[in-house]
């Protein structure tokens, strides 16, 4: 089972943070410890975090003292880690979150930082085409982007039957009102990732 | 009114990053009234919001009420945001939850985004509670028209049955037919859910193993196969006839499949399911190794890791194929990657042996010692012990340096302990050369960095108490170790390791015997750096320098010249200085040991000084005996001998007996529970009874009675043994001999009268009163509280003890005795050696502190656990009888007994038991 799935960029500032068990009550600490030691690690290294830091974190969280395992890989700006148990295999993890990072790349074109900064909902959505409650949903990015579009196209139709007034670019969250939100259209065009696709 | 939306919050966040907290302070005052808002996109929004707070660490539990509005919006795009918002911030605990059932029935049934949003969300949130209602509708969902659905129903349905399994027996087999689904996805779904079932009750899947298994045969997606391979991993050990059928193609995928993960799953399930048995096993784990090793030369990192993984689980079958790669495998502990040298230090644990450990654990501690010391290469202690003086301290190493991981503290210390446990493995099964083991333990604590002190302190005492062989080296690079100012320096840091000079204390003062030249290590012992330890430190010195002191005192007697009054004289006064310094310590310990040890010396001191070389030495000395230590000191027999005039100040044989009574040695970890209990002791009544409240009225005689009995009966075990213990302890260490023989309870005759007096009463009392029954017997409780007739005094008179007493082999490495038996004195047997060395190490310091209450442990009755074999070292083996070497009983019939002979026979006899105390 896949435990968490967390995503922060090179200064450690959290892009992401999804917890699928109960590691949640200390997810701050967590990602700041996963953070500072991967962030010192050189690139060429594994991809597997094994650090006698970690060991008391990941293994006290397991009431049958299961050790969890880091995954992670580095993607410009971004590190993806993965925090899975045995249950899982390591280098298939790794495959996932290039799985994961292709979807991600399909629906934002080219997915930089500022994608995933302005679009944490439109991110969760993709994850959850991937991961549903800790276990791997899909596995075929055709499949997934097939899902994920037809789930945007869904709320965008929403939105639009919502708010008639609206031009139609605000989907990228419910939260997203383009009503009085005129001025500041150039923004959500330019960032609304799915809206403007 | 203008509201922020997620992406305004976003910004603002960005341009406020000085001050975020006041932002965000205020941008959650600004959402609370939002959240409240009548329309729903207001709220979704402040919810949405709110959501991403949440993942900065901020809390959103207070808002849980207005998300379940939100995830009940018949809108998608609201209902998404509310079900993403409960999936983040929900807990088992949320109390809203049993709110939302109907809601959750009702999406299931709705649209299918609706039924995809709500199968995503309520795979995150599912309680019990919500697993037991919605259970039959989210298996019905497993046959929805659409994959997507099923695929998300089937991982729901997953989560169902975690949390309710009472209905897996009615959902296995709806959810088993999605093994034949047409659509892929929902198939490899599925075995990702049966793979997480299987973890938990194997037995219950094995009928699934015909479908798997052709799944498997026709199936070429990886990520599937390496699922089902799991699967078989777990499925195999329950079912003997998988292995056959699961061998010739799992045999097929290792050797044709290019992808590391499948083939570290097939190793896995190969080994799980024992199929490395036999001869073709043979060759099968033979060509997984050989692939293995290939991967390890791998220049992808991710291989190599794999590859060490699955060769660790490989090693307990099969040591001789991996014992092939050793080189290759050290080598990795180099590896710049930290991850590489964890997994190599696993695999290396794992692959220990005898004939391997000195390399093994030579190159863990290379990697130990800093970069500028690395150069030589660490190979003896006394190397390490020079290097050492050019250490730099731990915190100015540069983290960024070429050997950057192994400067980690964490890291650091996973080494020490790893070589710890390397060695110490089934008591020392490993270490064929104990000379360089304890070389090992103490360059470890010079190179640590790490506190791992407790752990070598431990492990030092230990060896010394199991192979006598290596005591002497022991002592010698312990004298090394106390006299090195340096480690003294750095062992008040907090990297250092004070804990091994409580060993190296303890050693040589226990073993001060085997010391070269124990004056020289005595103002060591006492020097006023010493301050800076830790006073259970600070005791152990102190403890340490008296018996050394001790030791050393009677060996001059035994060459005593006029010549060498001066020297001893010298000797005294700086102990008595020094220790006079740690009788003000604060801690009680350090405090109580340096003011007896002051006492003790003062002694000295004053005989010493009375000492004329001359016949009217006697006199003199019995007045100073007599006024340093009193009556007591006089019967024992040191004072009243002034016909005896042994030719050298007899106070130098003061301090040595006090110690030297018995050797420590290792107490087998089921030593107490053999120890029988007297049959007549009862370990369950009052040693002291709990004051008690005579009421007159509600008390029943037949109740009150045997209790009282039990107390007294007790109180006269406790006061038999306890008397023994006294003794013993006086042997070892005068000062907390007399703890237990002192604290007996007693009743004053008062106290005692009165009870008498008030059971009488109620007695005659309830005589006639039919709802009790009387005891007739005579009561004999006055014959109980007659102190002189308990077996105390027997115990005192017997005769072995006395002639224990004086029985000690001449060199340390042949005694092995305590004063005979007695029936069941605590002390004698207690210093029984374990019969083996192969029981399991416990704490060596509760060990010998149990000595005294391990008794009447019998050799025979210690289980025959046979020693490991030792080719050079005699470990710890239990040497029965010797009970008395015949020599000194020799020389005690020539002193003529009686208490005045008793210094003479130590002198002849050395290490003597002798007891102030007991004649």
């Amino acid at each position: 089972m896949i435990h968490a799935v967390l995503i922060f960029n090179t200064s450690g500032v959290a892009r992401l943070t999804k917890f699928y068990s109960t590691l949640h009550r200390s997810s701050q600490t967590l990602v700041h410890q996963i953070f500072s030691l991967v962030s010192t690690r050189a690139p060429g290294l594994c991809n597997f975090l094994d650090a006698p830091e970690l060991e008391s974190f990941l293994t006290a969280q397991e009431a049958d003292g299961e050790k969890l395992r880091v995954v992670y890989r580095n993607y410009a700006t971004l590190y993806f880690v993965f925090v899975v148990d045995s249950a899982e295999s390591e280098l298939g993890i790794l495959d996932l979150i290039q799985v994961f990072v292709e979807s991600l790349d399909r629906t934002f074109e080219n997915v930089c930082e500022l994608d995933l900064v302005f679009h944490f909902d439109e991110v969760h959505h993709i994850l959850s085409e991937v991961i549903q409650g800790g276990l791997v949903l899909e596995t075929n990015v055709e499949e997934i982007d097939h899902q994920v579009q037809r789930a945007a196209k869904a709320r965008k139709e929403s939105f639009a039957s919502a708010n008639p007034l609206s031009l139609g670019s605000g989907v990228a969250g419910g939260g997203s009102r383009a009503s009085g939100l005129s001025s500041l259209g150039w923004l959500t065009e330019k960032l609304a990732g799915v809206g403007t696709k | 009114m203008w509201e922020r939306t997620l992406q305004d919050l976003i910004r603002g966040l960005r341009a406020n990053k000085k001050d975020e907290n006041k932002f965000i302070a205020q941008a959650i005052a600004e959402i609370r009234q939002e959240i409240r808002s009548k329309d729903m996109e207001l709220k979704a929004g402040a919810v949405l919001k709110l959501t991403y707070l949440d993942m900065l660490g901020y809390d959103m539990g207070w808002a849980s009420f207005h998300v379940v509005e939100v995830m009940s919006s018949p809108r998608i795009h609201l209902k998404s945001v509310g079900y993403l918002a409960a999936a983040e911030s929900f807990t088992p605990e949320t109390d809203v939850l049993m709110l939302t059932t109907n809601q959750l029935k009702k999406d299931l049934s709705s649209k299918p985004e609706d039924v995809a949003v709500t199968l995503n969300g309520l795979s995150h949130i599912i309680t019990p509670d919500l697993a037991r209602d919605l259970a039959h509708d989210l298996i019905a969902m497993l046959n929805h028209s659409r994959p997507h659905i099923r695929k998300r129903a089937v991982i729901a349905v997953y989560k169902v049955f975690v949390k309710y399994p009472e209905i897996v027996p009615y959902g296995i087999t709806r959810l088993r037919e999605r093994l034949e689904d047409t659509d892929p996805g929902v198939v490899a779904a599925t075995v990702n859910v049966l793979c997480e079932l299987v973890q938990k009750n194997p037995k219950d899947y094995l009928a699934l193993a015909p479908q798997l298994f052709h799944l498997m045969t026709t199936s070429s997606n990886n990520w599937m196969l390496i699922k089902i391979i799991k699967l078989f991993g777990a499925l195999s050990p329950y079912e003997p006839r998988l292995v056959k059928k699961l061998q010739p193609p799992i045999t097929d995928l290792i050797s044709t499949t290019p992808a590391i993960s499948l083939l570290y799953e097939c190793v896995h399930t190969c080994i799980t399911g024992g199929m490395l048995q036999g001869a073709s096993g043979n060759a099968l784990a033979r060509m997984c190794v050989t692939k293995l090793a290939a991967f390890l030369q791998d220049p992808d990192q991710n291989l190599k890791y794999i590859a060490l993984l699955a060769m660790t689980k490989i090693v307990p079958t099969h040591p001789e194929l991996v014992a092939e790669y050793q080189d290759m495998i050290i080598s990795s502990v180099d590896d710049p990657d930290i991850s590489i040298r964890m997994r190599t230090l696993d695999l290396l644990s794992a692959m220990v042996s005898r004939t391997n450990l000195q390399t093994i654990v030579q190159q863990l501690l290379s990697h130990l010692v800093r970069p500028d010391a690395s150069a030589s290469g660490l190979p003896s202690a006394t190397q390490s012990l020079s290097q050492y003086q050019y250490r730099t301290p731990l915190v100015s190493a540069t983290p960024k340096s070429t050997n950057a991981p192994s400067q980690s503290p964490a890291y650091r210390l996973t080494l020490s302990q790893r070589i710890l446990t390397l060695g110490a493995a089934d008591t020392y099964d490993n270490v064929v050369d104990f000379e360089w083991y304890l070389s090992v333990l103490v360059d470890l604590a010079y190179v640590a960095g790490v506190p791992v002190g407790g752990a070598i302190r431990d492990q030092l005492v230990d060896i010394v108490a199991r192979v006598r062989a290596a005591r002497r080296f022991a002592v010698q690079l312990m004298v090394k170790v106390l006299t090195d100012e340096s480690f003294l320096a750095n062992a008040t840091e907090d990297s250092g390791c004070p804990e091994v000079l409580w060993a190296a204390a303890w050693i040589c003062g226990e073993h001060c015997g085997e010391l070269a030249e124990p004056q020289k290590l005595l103002p060591h012992l006492l020097q006023p750096g010493l301050v800076a330890l830790d006073p259970e430190i600070v005791a152990v010195y102190l403890q340490a320098a008296t018996k050394v002191f001790g030791y050393w005192a009677a060996e001059q007697a035994g060459t005593f010249e006029l010549d060498d009054l001066p020297r001893i004289r010298d000797a005294v006064d700086v102990a008595l200085e020094r220790a006079g310094t740690f009788a003000t310590s604060p801690d009680i310990e350090v405090q109580e040991r340096a003011a007896e040890m002051v006492n003790l010396f003062t002694f000295v001191r004053a005989d010493l000084a009375a000492y004329r070389p001359k016949a009217d030495a006697g006199f003199d000395m019995s007045i100073s005996l007599g006024a340093g230590f009193g009556d007591g000191f006089n019967e024992v027999g040191f004072g009243d001998a002034p016909s005896q005039d042994p030719g050298f100040p007899k106070s130098l044989y003061l301090i040595r007996p006090l110690f030297s009574a018995y050797e420590l040695n290792a107490v087998a970890a089921e030593a107490q529970s053999l120890v029988e209990i007297p049959e007549d002791l009862n370990l369950d009544a009052w040693i002291v009874s709990p004051p008690r409240e005579f009421t007159d009225h509600f008390e029943p005689d037949d109740v009150l009675e045997p209790k009282k009995k039990k107390s007294k009966k007790s109180k006269e075990k406790e006061h038999g043994p306890g008397k023994g213990k006294g003794k013993s302890k006086n042997h070892r260490q005068p000062d907390g001999g007399d703890v237990a023989g002192t604290s007996q309870p007693t009743e004053t005759a008062e106290e005692r009268a009165e009870r008498e007096r008030r059971k009488a009463e109620r007695r005659e009392r309830l005589r006639d009163d039919p709802y009790y029954l009387i005891d007739d017997r005579p009561s004999r409780s006055s014959s109980v509280n007659d102190v002189d007739s308990i077996p105390v005094v027997r115990l005192d008179d017997l005769p072995p003890i006395s002639q224990a007493e004086n029985t000690a082999a001449r060199l340390p490495s042949l005694r092995n005795r305590s004063p005979a038996p007695q029936t069941f004195v605590i002390d004698k047997t207690g210093e029984l050696p374990q019969g083996s060395g192969s029981r399991p190490v416990s704490r060596p310091v509760s060990r010998l502190n149990n000595k005294d209450d391990a008794s009447s442990l019998r050799r025979s009755a210690s289980p025959a656990v046979p020693p490991p074999s030792f080719p050079l070292y005699e470990v710890e083996d239990d040497v029965p009888g010797a009970a008395t070497p015949p020599p000194i009983k020799v020389t005690r019939a020539k002193k003529k007994g009686s208490s005045s002979g008793k210094k003479k026979r130590t002198k002849t006899g050395d290490s003597t038991a002798t007891s102030p105390l007991v004649e």
